[in-house]
């Protein structure tokens, strides 16, 4: 859609935007009759009703079937959390360091680490409130290992006023990233294009 | 007072004091990395330099002393430069790990990087292996590590267990355990306190929390009577794991204050209850029959004073036979010396040079003690004489002189090192005959301390400025402990020696001085409160009536240092109290603390509300945790017993005496610390006694029964064994003479 010249506010002859030419209103009793009887017989109802029965003869719907369809979303959209893997070992890329938990501006995420047996912090429990998260998306761009990131799953209708994602349902399951169907998003927290040519080499005397 | 200037501004500094100390109290920032104020100067990381008008090379202020008008300078581009390149050396290889390091945060070598905008490495070295090593309750990560040698020097120079060097190696360098593959010492903790950066750690709590989550509450350790300062940190657990309140470590002030493995690992004993009203009736009237109230001294001054005040409502008796000792045993040392409270502290003991330690094992009684100790041997080369009828190996570093006794003989050998320290001292005529007519000979011949030991000792402390006593807690319920605070009362006042008396429990002095004790009858129809009784109100799960722990609630307590110190409430308690149990009796106070205002001020307390009592070390170390209690004049109104005939400890004898770290019933229910309730003895012990090394025991004294099992250990000499209390519960132990003749039985191996 072209949305230039809605742009210019200023009413003209040129501009897109025109004066509606609105009737007076009737303020009489006798002229508010006429105004009924006038709608009631003019059969301007049945105009509506054959618009849609045209559409429908047509076939040619343009409705979401929504929850059976849903529109795609951008990939900037802030919606509920999911903790990503890494694509080459499949190990969690959460290293439990903690930025999430300290930038939350709403509180929410909370998180129990431990040292595991490979002497590797390892995250054991993740949890988002639902009920206190803003979707501010700060726990997104802070995380350095871009562990945390916003998915695509938007319904948070829920029984319960606070409403928690917990570890196992934000983390990628192992078939799906098998598969192939763990999605890196270009948009918000990830890498900035061209990062390699502004990174400094360590020097090596070996 | 030594003028100098320090970028051009006029400074003054004491006799002593480095360039470094006198800039920091006059405001001026001189960047470190290796400094610790209580230790001597590390200087290794060699961040402090600062420029001097005397010389054109770089000085190390925190080992130079000023010199009258000289002209420091901090901050030129020279010095700038200097220190820059210092911190880009730190950097070399420093593994990128702050993202899982639980320094990371509060981290010195993060903070400096940061201060000199070190963004890139400019230098290169071979990295080499390192492996992590676990140390029990430490890990030590060699990779971390920056070599400051801030550990190694305040386990030499504070703790004394000498445990930890420098393996130097150039690049190669690292911590190790010194003399031993792997690491044996007390496990204070201390070096993972001073540690800069990540590399030494606690390993429960490595990988569990990052500082920033933690919330620190300040509060005072309730393990032994030295009433140290520690901080808990407070995290919730997540939701999954409960989203519950948890202490996840024990820090402390390392610059000035130092803290013991109980302490710092000991910090779960914290109990939780809902408020059971059945429970509380019942307390309720279990308080209203009862005829007496037993407690233990490891509660608050403000329950303390319930108590009293429930006493004085309900016509109930108080018992707390540890408190008893040390109350009778202050009031005979008062009838002598006219003061209601010794001289001695802490302070006072690390700042000797001389220090006498009679009766009591004293460095896993009270750590504190034990690196004060330490620390005037390390510092001011105390002479450091230990009177005991067992040696520790623990002291075995810092005594310089250790004196052996027979057990019981502890009134003996107190009068002949009175009459020793007194010799050329300005007695009355009535004390100088009490001391002429000691029978020397009986009492030497019975102590077993003979006369050479104590010329010794005077020819050692013939020319100490600055000397101790330490009387320990053997003394306390020594059947004679009286006419030995007497004694010791002498010594103080005439031989200029300053005293500390060292109590069991973190609140044994407060309690003295809040409550009247009676004698324990072990009548019927004693409500225990942390003790036992018909009806127990304890912090402890199987109480009948559960109360917070000392973690979890708030209020104060009277250290050894007669010093009021508060502590606060780490993890929240749900049930009742016993404010609430007061309350439900008859008294009116809504909090625990509003009882802290109304501490007896005929005994030294002041009027001040517990939120307007400080809990912290001030920037240059200044002490504001509580206030000192008022020293009192009290009349002087006693007189020298006669000697009474040393009683003889033959047989079987036991010494009731705890591993390292471990105190009483709540350090026994913490998770880290090591439990061992094994009967100690040596060889010699296991051939008398008829058992073996693994033997089960049946250990029988006084007509208590217990079960042990005995552990030959070579470390120990002589015919006395040591057994532990920690696991009795609430500790009734500590209320008998800690030698004991006891009937052993092997019931099996």
């Amino acid at each position: 859609m072209h949305v230039e010249p809605f742009t210019d506010r200023n009413v003209s002859e040129q501009s897109a935007y025109y004066y509606v030419d609105i009737e007076e209103y009737p303020v009489t009793g006798w002229d508010k009759f006429k105004q009924v009887v006038k709608r009631s017989l003019k059969g301007e109802l049945f105009i509506g009703l054959w618009i849609v029965m045209r559409e429908m003869i047509k076939f040619d719907i343009h409705t979401v079937k929504y929850p059976m369809e849903k529109l795609p979303i951008g990939p900037r959209y802030r919606a509920v959390h999911k903790l990503l893997r890494l694509w080459e070992s499949g190990f969690e890329r959460c290293i439990g360091c903690g930025l999430c938990e300290k930038i939350c501006i709403s509180d929410c995420i909370r998180m129990d680490t431990r040292i595991d047996e490979n002497s590797r912090k390892e995250v054991t429990e993740y949890s988002i409130n639902l009920g206190r998260c803003i979707f501010c998306g700060y726990c997104a761009e802070v995380c350095p290992e871009l562990a945390i990131v916003h998915g695509e799953r938007y319904e948070n209708a829920s029984q319960q006023r606070a409403h928690f994602v917990i570890k196992d349902d934000m983390l990628t399951p192992l078939d799906l990233l098998v598969s192939g169907q763990q999605k890196d998003y270009p948009g918000f927290g990830s890498i900035t294009p061209h990062e390699d040519e502004r990174v400094a080499k360590t020097p090596l005397a070996y | 007072m030594i003028n100098f200037t320090i970028n051009n501004q006029p400074v003054t500094a004491t006799k002593g004091e480095t360039i470094l100390q006198a800039a920091r109290k006059a405001g001026f920032y001189i960047p470190t990395m290796c400094y610790l104020e209580k230790t001597t100067p590390c200087a290794s990381c060699r961040l402090c330099v600062v420029e001097v008008n005397t010389t054109d090379s770089l000085v190390l202020s925190c080992q130079t002393q000023p010199t009258q008008g000289l002209e420091v300078t901090l901050d030129s581009e020279r010095l700038q430069r200097e220190r820059t390149n210092i911190m880009r050396m730190y950097d070399v290889n420093h593994p990128l790990e702050c993202g899982v390091c639980d320094k990371s945060g509060a981290c010195d070598l993060q903070n400096k990087t940061l201060e000199f905008n070190i963004d890139s490495q400019h230098f290169t070295a071979k990295e080499q292996p390192r492996k992590t090593e676990r140390w029990g309750l430490i890990n030590y990560d060699p990779s971390l590590c920056i070599l400051c040698e801030k550990c190694v020097h305040v386990c030499n120079e504070i703790i004394g267990d000498d445990a930890i060097t420098l393996q130097f190696g150039g690049y190669k360098s690292a911590v190790i355990p010194k003399n031993s593959d792997k690491l044996d010492c007390t496990f204070c903790g201390e070096c993972i306190a001073v540690c800069p950066v990540g590399a030494l750690v606690s390993s429960d709590f490595q990988y569990q929390a990052n500082t920033w989550e933690l919330s620190p509450v300040p509060a005072t350790c309730a393990h032994c009577s030295a009433g140290c300062s520690l901080t808990y940190e407070v995290k919730h657990t997540s939701i999954a794991t409960g989203n519950e309140e948890r202490i996840y470590r024990v820090t402390n002030n390392f610059e000035y204050a130092t803290l013991c493995g109980a302490g710092r690992f000991g910090f779960d004993y914290d109990v939780q209850a809902s408020k059971d009203t059945v429970a509380f009736e019942k307390a309720v009237s279990a308080l209203r029959n009862a005829k007496a109230i037993r407690f233990s001294s490891i509660i608050t001054n403000e329950e303390a004073l319930i108590l009293q005040n429930l006493k004085e409502k309900l016509g109930l008796k108080l018992f707390n036979e540890e408190a008893r000792a040390y109350q009778m045993f202050m009031q005979a040392y008062a009838s002598i010396s006219g003061k209601s409270a010794s001289s001695g502290t802490l302070d006072a003991i690390a700042q000797s040079d001389a220090i006498i330690v009679l009766g009591g094992r004293i460095a896993t009684d009270n750590p504190g003690v034990r690196y004060a100790m330490t620390t005037a041997a390390r510092h001011n080369g105390a002479k450091i004489i230990y009177m005991h009828p067992l040696e520790d190996t623990l002291l075995q570093n810092v005594v310089t002189q250790f004196v052996k006794y027979e057990a019981g003989s502890e009134e003996g050998v107190m009068a002949m090192l009175a009459k020793t320290l007194l010799a050329d001292a300005d007695l009355s005529d009535e004390i100088r005959e009490f001391f002429n007519e000691l029978d020397e000979g009986y009492l030497c011949a019975e102590s077993n301390a003979g006369d050479e030991e104590f010329a010794r000792i005077e020819k050692s402390l013939r020319r100490m400025k600055r000397k101790t006593l330490i009387i320990g807690s053997d003394v306390l319920t020594h059947e004679r402990a009286q006419n030995i605070a007497r004694l010791a009362a002498l010594v103080e006042a005439y031989a200029d020696f300053s005293l500390v008396i060292v109590p069991v429990n973190v609140n044994t002095v407060g309690v003295s001085l809040v409550c009247d004790l009676d004698q324990d009858e072990n009548s019927a129809e004693v409500v225990g409160y942390n003790a036992n009784g018909d009806f127990v109100i304890g912090a402890m799960c199987e109480s009948d009536l559960t109360v917070p722990a000392m973690n979890g609630q708030e209020g104060t307590v009277v250290s050894m240092n007669h010093q009021l110190l508060p502590t606060n409430v780490a993890i929240g308690f749900e049930g009742y109290c016993l404010n609430d149990l007061a309350n439900a009796l008859g008294l009116r106070r809504l909090n625990t603390i509003d009882y802290t205002a109304q501490l007896p001020k005929t005994k030294g307390f002041k009027a001040i509300a517990f939120d307007k009592v400080g809990n912290f070390y001030g920037a240059l170390g200044e002490d504001n945790r509580g206030y000192r209690l008022e020293t009192l004049d009290v009349p002087v109104n006693g007189a020298l017993e006669e000697i009474a005939e040393l009683p003889e400890f033959n047989g079987t004898v036991v010494y009731r005496c705890n591993p390292v770290n471990q105190f009483n019933i709540y350090t026994a229910h913490t998770t880290q610390l090591e439990r061992d309730a094994a009967l100690r003895g040596s060889a010699q012990f296991a051939a008398a006694a008829r058992i073996g090394n693994g033997d089960r025991v049946e250990v029988q004294s006084n007509g208590n029964i217990e079960m042990r099992t005995f552990v030959l250990d070579e470390s120990l000499k002589g015919t006395i064994a040591l057994s532990p209390t920690f696991d009795e519960k609430f500790g009734a132990m500590n209320e008998r003479y800690r030698f004991e003749k006891i009937k052993i039985m092997r019931v099996g191996s």
